[in-house]
C-alpha cells in the first residue's frame, strides 16, 4: 500500500505525505540505517488510528509509506527504538484513559494485508495521564523511562523475552505536574523533565531531583544538545525559545523569539552545531541558527556587533495549514527534518540551502 | 771736486774715517765706511775703501784719462800722499802725548792710594760705635713703645666694649626711630663679641640687646605680615629678618600658609554659588549676582596683589604661587563639578565660568608663566565635558522618573483611569521638551562668548552629538530594564531582573513602545534639525568616524525597541490570559463534565482582561483605521447563529459525524479564504487588541485540543464560545478572524469529544440571555 506523495504547493521544496486523521508525534527512526525513514501515529478519537513508517524514496523527491499498521488507539506519543528499527514506543488514550506500550513492527508486513502491530509488552503501571516514552537516545540500552503527569518510572526492558518491569519509580512530589521529558544523550543517568515552567533534572541512579531551571512561561519542550554536553533547549509558550548551558542554570545563554503563538516543538540537530528547528501553533516550522562559538554558546549581543545583530531565524517554513506539533530531525541524513501538522500532513524538508551559512 | 770744495772738510773727514777705522775691528761694518763705499762707487773713488784693488785703479785710470788727465791725477796724488804721510806723523805724536800723561796720572794715584787703608778702618770703626749707640738707644726705647702700643690696642678695645654698652641703648633708639636696618647693622656687629663673650662678661648687655632686637624681629615680623606697609619695606624687613638669621623659611611657609588661608576664603562654594545665582535668578537680580560676583573679584584682586608682593618678597617662591594659583582654579573647578551635580542650567554654568575666568585672568597678570588660563581652559574642557554627561544622565532620570509614575500611581491610588496616558503624556514631553532644553541649554554654551568656552565650539558640538547618540542608546538601554527584558544577558544583573520581570507592569510596556514610537518618528527628527541647525560642524572627531550623532542608527533602534516592547506587552497580556486559561482547562474532568446550566465564569474573567487590555491601548495608542466596524450592534446572538458552516456543521445526525465533520472542515478551509490569524502587528488600538483577542482564542484552541470530553463538556466549550462570540466582535477589529477561530474551538472540542451533540439554538440561546441579563443585573449602568 503506497500512498502518493506530492510536493507541496507554494513552491515549497518540501515533500509532502497524508495521514488520514489528524497528528500530532513524528519520530526519526534512528536504526534505520539504509533508509532515511520517519515513524509517526494518527490522533482521532474515534476512528481506527494508524500508525504510518515512512521512507524517503531512493531519488528524494517522495515519501513512500513502507508500512501501515492499524493502532487500538488515538496516539499522543511516539518514539522508536533507538537500536532496532522495527521496535517503537506509544502513549495512547482511550478518551478517559491513558496507556503506553512497546510495539514491535511484523517481519512479513509487506506480504500481509491488513499487518497487526505485534505488542511487545505494556508498561501498565501508570496511575495517571501518561505524557512520554523515552529511549536513550545514543544507543543500546536496556532501559526505558516513563513519565506520566506525577511520577518518573525507569523500566528494564527486554525485548527479546518481551518483558518491561518496573526497575524504580519516583513521584514528582505534590504541585508537579510533569508534561514531558527528555534523556540526556551524554549520560544514561540523567533526564530533563519538564513540569510547568521549569524543568527538572533528574538522576536515574539515585531517582532524584538533581537541579531545576525556572522558565518564564508554561515549557511545551525540552531537548538536549547531542553534540555538546550541558547544553539545553527549551520551548515556552509565550516566550519562545531558550537555551541553557546547566552549569550556568540561573539565565539562558541565549533566547530566540520562537513563534508567534505557543513554540511546541524543539529540535537541535544530531550534526550541525547550533542549528536548532522549532514548531509552533502558528503553523510554522523556524529554522534558528544558535551563534555558538568555539567550545562556548554566547549570547547573540557579544558576538555581533551592536549596530546590526544577525538574525538567528534561518528560514521559516510556513506552508503549514494547521498547528505543528510533530518535528524530527533525520539522524541519517541530518540535513533533513519531517515535521507533522494537526492536520495529519507530513512534511520533510531538506535544510541544505541554509548550512552555507 | 770735493777737495775743491772744501779741502778741509775732506781731510777731517778722512781722518776720522781712518780712525774710526782703526778702533773699528771691522772697517765694513762701521757706518762711515759703508758710506765711503756707497759713495765711491765706481772704482777709481773706491779708493778709500779697504777693497780698494790699485792695479785695477790703475788700469781703468790709464784707461780713461788721457795723460794731462793722469798727470793731473799724479800731481793730485802726491799732494794727498803728502798730506796723509803729515796727517798720520800728527796722529801719532797726539797719542804718544796722550799716552805720556796717563803714565803720569798712574803715578799720581799709585802715590795717593797709600794713605787709604787707614782711613777706611777709621771710618769703620766710626760706624760701629754709632751702631752700637743706636742699639742702646733702641733697646731704651723698647718697653716705652710696647707700652705705648697696649694702651692703644687697649683703647680700641674700650672703645668696643663702650660700643656694646651702648648697644641697648641705641638699638632702643633705633626701634623708636625704626631704622632698623642700622640696628640690625649694630647687632650683626656685635655679633661676634657676644658669641665669644657673651656668656660671660656681657651677660646683661647680651640680653638686653637680645631684647631689643627681638622687638625689632618682632616688629619686623609684623612689618612683613601687615598688607598696609608698602611692598617695599616688606621686602626690605625680609630682607633684615634673613639677615638676623631668622628662619624665613618658616615665615615664607607661614606667609604661602595664609595666603592659602585666603584662598580658602575665595574658593567657590557650591551653595553659595547656587544661593547667589537661586537669588540673582529669583529676583530681577543680576544686581545680587554681580554683588557676590563683585565682592569676590574684589577678594581675587586683594589675593593678587599679596601674591605679588610675595613674589617681590621672596623671589624664588615662583612654583610655590604657581601651585597656589593651580589650587585655586582646580578648587574652582572642583566647586563647579559639584555644582554641576546640582542639576544648574547652562546660565548659571557660564556665570560661574565667568568669573573663574576673571579670577584666572587676575591671577595670570601676577603670575604669568604659570599658564593658569591654559590650564584653565583644560580644566573647563573637562567640566562642560562633564556638564553635558550630567544633563543627558539627568534627561534620562527625568524620563524614566516620568515613565516610573505608571508603578507608584497605580499603587498608590489604584486609579488606573488615565494614568497611563498622563504617563504616556508625561515621559513624551520629558523626551521632546527634556531635549529641546538641554539643547538650548548646550547652544548658550556655544554662544557664550567669554574665555573658558570659546574655544571649545568644536568639542562641545561634538560632545553634544556623541552625548545624543549615548543618551538614546542608553535611553533604550533603561526602557530594556524598564520593561524586565534585559536585551544583554550578563549573568549578575539578570537575575534580580528575571524575578522582578512579573511585576513590570504590562501598562508600562505599552506605554514604552508608544514612547519608543514617538521618539523614533517625532523626537529624532525635531532633534536632528535642531542639532544640525545649530551643532553642525564640530570636527575635532576624525572624518572617517562620521558625524557623532546618526540618527538613523537611533531611529532604526527605537523602531526595534518599540516594536519589540508592542510585542511584550500582548506577550504579558496573553500569557495572563493564558493562566486564566490553564486553570479554566485543567482543572476539571472534561470527560465528566456535568450539564452545561450556563456559560461559565472564566468568560467574565477572559473579558475583563481583553477589556483591560483595551482601556489600557486605548489610552496609549491611536485609534487607527479600523477595517470593518460592526454594524448591526443589536444583533448579538443572531448574527453568530446565521453562521451556515457552523450550524449545519453542528445540527447535523449524531451518526457518522466525526469523520464527514473533519472532512468538511478540510474542505470548508479550502473553499474559505485562509484566513491569516497571525498578522503583523501596528501600533493603533484596534490591531493591539485583535491580536491579543486572537492569540488568546489561540490558546484557548490549542488547550481544546489537548483535552478529552464527554457530551456535557463539549456542550460547555459551545456555550461558552457562542457567548463569547459578541463581545470579542466588540473588542475587535478582525470579524472573521474572530468567527473562525470561535468556530476552530468549537470544531476542535468536537472532535476531542466522545460523544459530540451540539446543544440546540433555542437552549443556547436561552442559556446565554440568561447570562446576559445577570449580567445586566450585578452591573446596571454598563450597556
Amino acid at each position: 500500500m503506497v500512498s502518493v506523495a506530492s510536493a507541496m504547493q507554494g513552491g515549497s521544496s518540501g515533500i509532502g505525505y497524508g495521514l488520514k486523521y489528524q497528528a500530532r508525534c513524528i519520530a526519526d527512526v534512528i536504526a534505520d540505517t539504509d533508509h532515511t525513514s520517519f515513524i509517526t501515529g494518527t490522533l482521532s478519537l474515534k476512528d481506527e488510528n494508524e500508525v504510518h513508517l515512512i521512507r524517503i524514496s531512493s531519488s528524494g523527491s517522495e515519501l513512500i509509506c513502507e508500512g501501515l499498521f492499524s493502532h487500538p488507539n488515538e496516539i499522543w506519543d511516539l518514539a522508536s527504538c533507538p537500536f532496532d528499527q522495527r521496535i517503537f514506543s506509544t502513549v495512547f488514550s482511550t478518551g478517559e484513559n491513558f496507556g503506553a506500550a512497546i510495539w514491535q513492527i511484523p517481519e512479513l508486513y509487506g506480504e500481509l494485508n491488513s499487518p497487526q502491530l505485534e505488542r511487545v509488552t505494556s508498561l501498565d503501571e501508570h496511575a495517571s495521564k501518561i505524557n512520554c516514552v523515552l529511549w536513550w537516545p545514543s544507543g543500546r540500552h536496556d532501559k526505558l523511562i516513563s513519565i506520566d503527569e506525577e511520577n518518573i518510572l525507569l523500566w528494564s526492558l527486554d525485548c527479546s523475552r518481551k518483558i518491561a518491569q518496573v526497575q524504580s519509580k519516583e513521584s514528582a512530589g505534590l504541585l508537579h505536574y510533569l508534561s514531558g521529558g527528555t534523556w540526556d544523550p551524554h549520560d544514561s543517568n540523567a533526564i530533563a523533565a519538564t513540569s510547568e515552567s521549569s524543568v527538572q533534572f533528574w538522576d536515574l541512579r539515585t531517582m532524584k531531583k538533581s537541579d531545576s531551571i525556572a522558565c518564564s512561561a508554561y515549557v511545551r519542550n525540552v531537548d538536549y544538545n547531542p553534540k555538546k554536553k550541558h547544553l539545553l533547549v527549551t520551548a515556552e509558550d509565550e516566550t519562545g525559545i531558550s537555551i541553557w548551558d546547566l552549569r550556568k542554570p540561573k539565565v539562558p545563554i541565549q533566547q530566540l523569539p520562537g513563534h508567534t503563538h505557543w513554540t511546541c516543538a524543539v529540535r537541535c540537530n544530531p550534526e550541525f552545531e547550533g542549528l536548532i528547528l522549532s514548531a509552533g501553533t502558528d503553523s510554522a516550522v523556524n529554522l534558528w541558527l544558535a551563534s555558538m562559538t568555539d567550545g562556548e554558546l554566547k549570547s547573540e549581543r557579544t558576538i555581533d556587533s551592536p549596530r546590526c545583530p544577525a538574525d538567528p531565524l534561518l528560514h521559516s517554513y510556513s506552508d503549514y495549514e494547521d498547528s505543528v506539533y510533530g518535528l524530527a530531525w533525520s539522524s541519517r541524513e541530518p540535513w533533513i527534518f519531517a515535521s507533522l501538522s494537526y492536520d495529519g500532513r507530513v512534511v520533510v524538508e531538506s535544510v541544505k540551502p541554509f548550512l552555507s551559512r | 771736486m770735493e777737495i775743491d770744495n772744501g779741502p778741509m772738510d775732506e781731510k777731517t773727514k778722512r781722518m776720522r774715517d781712518l780712525l774710526s777705522s782703526f778702533y773699528s775691528p771691522d772697517a765694513s761694518t762701521s757706518g762711515s765706511s759703508m758710506g765711503s763705499s756707497n759713495r765711491y762707487a765706481s772704482p777709481l773713488e773706491a779708493i778709500n775703501t779697504t777693497s780698494f784693488n790699485p792695479d785695477q785703479y790703475m788700469s781703468i785710470l790709464v784707461q780713461k784719462s788721457n795723460l794731462e788727465g793722469l798727470l793731473q791725477k799724479h800731481v793730485e796724488m802726491a799732494a794727498e800722499i803728502k798730506n796723509l804721510d803729515t796727517d798720520l806723523q800728527m796722529l801719532v805724536y797726539e797719542n804718544y802725548n796722550k799716552f805720556i800723561s796717563a803714565t803720569d796720572t798712574i803715578k799720581r794715584m799709585n802715590n795717593n792710594i797709600v794713605g787709604m787703608e787707614t782711613n777706611m778702618e777709621q771710618l769703620l770703626e766710626k760706624i760701629l760705635s754709632v751702631q752700637s749707640r743706636s742699639d742702646g738707644v733702641n733697646t731704651s726705647l723698647f718697653e716705652k713703645r710696647e707700652h705705648i702700643e697696649k694702651l692703644h690696642r687697649t683703647r680700641n678695645l674700650l672703645c668696643k666694649v663702650q660700643f656694646i654698652y651702648d648697644l641697648p641703648a641705641r638699638l632702643g633708639k633705633c626701634i623708636k626711630t625704626e631704622a632698623y636696618a642700622d640696628a640690625v647693622r649694630f647687632y650683626t656687629g656685635a655679633m661676634p663679641i657676644f658669641k665669644v663673650y657673651g656668656d660671660s662678661s656681657f651677660q646683661d648687655c647680651k640680653r638686653a640687646s637680645e631684647e631689643a632686637i627681638a622687638i625689632v624681629l618682632k616688629n619686623l615680623q609684623e612689618k612683613l605680615f601687615s598688607d598696609s606697609e608698602s611692598i617695599q619695606t616688606r621686602a626690605e624687613a625680609a630682607v633684615l629678618l634673613k639677615q638676623l638669621d631668622f628662619p624665613v623659611d618658616s615665615l615664607k611657609a607661614k606667609l604661602l600658609e595664609k595666603l592659602e588661608q585666603s584662598t580658602l576664603d575665595l574658593q567657590l562654594n557650591a551653595e553659595d554659588l547656587s544661593s547667589a545665582l537661586v537669588i540673582g535668578s529669583s529676583k530681577d537680580g543680576n544686581v545680587s549676582e554681580s554683588v557676590y560676583g563683585a565682592s569676590h573679584e574684589a577678594s581675587v584682586r586683594e589675593f593678587a596683589e599679596a601674591i605679588r608682593a610675595y613674589r617681590v618678597i621672596f623671589a624664588d617662591s615662583d612654583r610655590q604661587l604657581i601651585k597656589l594659583a593651580q589650587d585655586l582654579v582646580t578648587k574652582h573647578f572642583d566647586a563647579t563639578e559639584q555644582f554641576i551635580r546640582k542639576q544648574i542650567c547652562a546660565a548659571d554654568l557660564l556665570r560661574v565660568f565667568g568669573i573663574i575666568w576673571t579670577d584666572v585672568l587676575l591671577l595670570g597678570e601676577v603670575l604669568n608663566d604659570a599658564g593658569l588660563p591654559d590650564y584653565s581652559l583644560k580644566a573647563a574642557q573637562v567640566a562642560v565635558k562633564q556638564y553635558v554627561t550630567c544633563t543627558f544622565s539627568r534627561l534620562l532620570q527625568d524620563i524614566s522618573d516620568a515613565l516610573a509614575q505608571v508603578h507608584t500611581r497605580k499603587k498608590e491610588e489604584g486609579v488606573q483611569e488615565y494614568s497611563l496616558q498622563l504617563a504616556l503624556e508625561a515621559s513624551k514631553k520629558a523626551v521632546l521638551q527634556g531635549s529641546m532644553d538641554v539643547l538650548l541649554d548646550f547652544r548658550q554654551l556655544l554662544e557664550d562668548q567669554s574665555g573658558l568656552t570659546i574655544s571649545q565650539r568644536d568639542s562641545i558640538v561634538d560632545w553634544v552629538q556623541e552625548g545624543f547618540q549615548d543618551f538614546f542608546r542608553a535611553l533604550v538601554d533603561r526602557f530594556m530594564l524598564l520593561s524586565g527584558k534585559n536585551s544583554s544577558f550578563s549573568q549578575s544583573q539578570v537575575l534580580p531582573e528575571a524575578t522582578q520581570a512579573e511585576k513590570v507592569v504590562a501598562g508600562l510596556v505599552l506605554v514604552l513602545a508608544q514612547v519608543s514610537v514617538f521618539i523614533e518618528q517625532t523626537a529624532i527628527p525635531r532633534i536632528t534639525e535642531e542639532i544640525a541647525a545649530s551643532f553642525s560642524g564640530g570636527g575635532t572627531r576624525g572624518y572617517e568616524y562620521g558625524p557623532a550623532f546618526v540618527p538613523a542608527e537611533i531611529c532604526r533602534m527605537f523602531r526595534a525597541a518599540g516594536e519589540k516592547f508592542l510585542h511584550l506587552y500582548i506577550n504579558m497580556r496573553s500569557q495572563r490570559i493564558s493562566v486564566l486559561l490553564t486553570k479554566r482547562f485543567r482543572t476539571p474532568n472534561w470527560v465528566k463534565h456535568k450539564e452545561p446550566r450556563e456559560v461559565h465564569m472564566f468568560v467574565d474573567l477572559f473579558l475583563q482582561e481583553l477589556e483591560a487590555v483595551g482601556s489600557e491601548v486605548k489610552q496609549i495608542l491611536p485609534q487607527g483605521t479600523r477595517k470593518h466596524r460592526r454594524t448591526d450592534s443589536n444583533g448579538s446572538t443572531t448574527s453568530s447563529r446565521s453562521n451556515p458552516l457552523r450550524e449545519e456543521k453542528l445540527n447535523r445526525s449524531n451518526t457518522q459525524r466525526a469523520r464527514s465533520q473533519l472532512l468538511e472542515t478540510h474542505l470548508a478551509k479550502l473553499f474559505k479564504q485562509k484566513i491569516e490569524i497571525f498578522t503583523r502587528v501596528e501600533f493603533t488600538q484596534g490591531s493591539v487588541v485583535t491580536t491579543a483577542v486572537k492569540l488568546s482564542l489561540k490558546t484557548l484552541l490549542e488547550f481544546v485540543r489537548l483535552q478529552t470530553f464527554n457530551r456535557s463538556g463539549f456542550q460547555q466549550v459551545q456555550l461558552d464560545m457562542q457567548f463569547l462570540r459578541t463581545p470579542l466582535k466588540e473588542i475587535a477589529d478582525d470579524e472573521a478572524a474572530i468567527d473562525f477561530l470561535l468556530d476552530e474551538v468549537i470544531v476542535a472540542a468536537s472532535e476531542r469529544c466522545l460523544d459530540t451533540i451540539p446543544l440546540e439554538p433555542p437552549i443556547l440561546d436561552k442559556l446565554i440571555q440568561a447570562k446576559l441579563a445577570k449580567a445586566k443585573d450585578q452591573n446596571p449602568t454598563s450597556p
